[in-house]
């Protein structure tokens, strides 16, 4: 073939041949590729994504702990000062009793005191008038009956005692 | 060709155009299947199966060295349209890239002792107008039919001759620098061997011829094929980015 011609045969083939090579840069090396970034463009979306929502939920524990946190001081605060109120009122309660149990044993120290007094009262009184009886026997000498002479001294005890 | 061959050197310059392989005729037209198509069917396998291998299992993460290349391949043919033919045209970057694949490989297979594909005219012819058909048919859509005719006689009808002449020189233009220059290239190589061994014809080995033409070669095959690829290219998509600017 002459140096510079032109070739019909060659025309048509290099035609073909530049469509082939075409085709094979089209879908083994572009088309393949495209498809790989655009991929790898997808899957870094969603990686960026996926931070975000981590964040995010990172951000509404950190809240909810916070305010968790808080709940707990407040309740700490409220039992603290709801033991303190309760020890108060069983302090006061039993420093209550103690005092009431002090007042019985007084009444009762009391009421004993006066028992024991009127008792006494009453034995000194029968002590008394039989010594008086026994004197007056003595100095009288059945002047008057023994049941007389009991009865004038009982009146004049229990004058004296009204009098006391 | 003997061994012998190999020592006497080059003795002869043939200034011819690709071999005919095979040559049949269909309704009368005489089809040529040539060097440079049975040329071009190895390149087109061979880019077939790079790509294959570069692309074979890509990954979104922790990629492989392979996939690095064929990322980058994408990317720098994507950065040359957006740059040249601006933004929204990325659909052209495939066949950018095997055009330039195709031609720069052309050119190189001389590296194998082989014919370039494209010191064949018609090859390059073929790519010129392939351009300059999508360049009318991208001015075409662009402007209307009626605006596309209306085009040849601006500014005045007088100018129409010019316009016409300037349209057909694009694809003359285009495949005549990028076939002259491989074309011419390969003459030089060949006029160099010849020279080499002119020199040490009396010893009867051609010892010159090893180690020279590699210099020479750098610049005529490497750094010419890897030049006119790119022009060939960059004057593809100045044009037709050119041809989508309405008038």
């Amino acid at each position: 073939m002459d140096f510079l011609s032109i070739d019909v045969g060659t025309i048509l083939f290099t035609l073909i041949n530049t469509l082939l090579i075409f085709l094979a840069f089209k879908f083994l090396l572009f088309k393949r590729v495209d498809a790989m970034l655009e991929q790898r463009q997808a899957e870094l979306a969603a990686t960026y994504a996926a931070a975000d929502d981590a964040q995010n939920a990172a951000n509404a524990d950190k809240e909810q702990y916070a305010k968790l946190m808080q709940d707990a001081k407040e309740e700490t605060a409220r039992i603290i000062s709801r033991a303190e109120k309760q020890a108060q009122q069983k302090g006061d309660a039993i420093v209550e009793d103690a005092r009431r149990e002090a007042l019985a044993v007084r009444e009762k120290a009391d009421r004993d005191i006066a028992r024991e007094m009127s008792q006494a009262k009453g034995e000194l009184q029968g002590e008394i008038s039989a010594i008086a009886m026994e004197l007056a026997e003595k100095i009288m000498e059945k002047e008057i009956s023994k049941e007389d002479h009991s009865r004038l001294i009982d009146e004049f005890l229990e004058e004296m005692g009204d009098k006391a | 060709m003997h061994i012998s061959d190999f020592f006497k050197g080059t003795t002869e310059i043939n200034v011819t155009g690709p071999k005919i392989i095979a040559s049949f005729e269909i309704g009368g037209v005489t089809i040529n299947f040539t060097e440079s198509i049975l040329l071009s069917w190895i390149i087109i396998g061979a880019v077939a199966l790079l790509l294959h291998w570069l692309t074979k299992d890509l990954k979104t993460k922790g990629i492989s060295k392979r996939q690095v290349l064929a990322e980058m391949a994408v990317q720098t043919v994507y950065n040359l349209v957006d740059d040249t033919m601006g933004k929204g045209n990325r659909r052209f970057a495939p066949y950018i890239g095997a055009l330039f694949t195709f031609s720069i490989l052309g050119s190189l297979i001389s590296l194998l002792g082989l014919r370039s594909v494209t010191a064949d005219f018609s090859v390059v012819l073929t790519w010129a107008l392939i351009t300059f058909i999508w360049v009318h048919y991208t001015k075409i859509r662009t402007n209307g039919f009626f605006g596309y005719l209306k085009g040849y006689a601006s500014p005045v009808f007088v100018m129409l001759p010019m316009n016409v002449l300037s349209e057909v020189s694009l694809p003359v233009s285009m495949s005549i620098r990028h076939f002259g220059n491989i074309a011419s290239g390969m003459i030089i190589s060949g006029l160099v061997y010849f020279a080499l061994t002119s020199i040490t014809k009396s010893i009867g080995v051609a010892f010159m011829t090893i180690g020279i033409p590699a210099v020479l070669s750098l610049y005529f095959d490497l750094f010419s094929s890897f030049m006119q690829a790119f022009i060939f290219i960059m004057l593809t998509m100045v044009n037709v980015s050119n041809a989508a600017e309405t008038e």
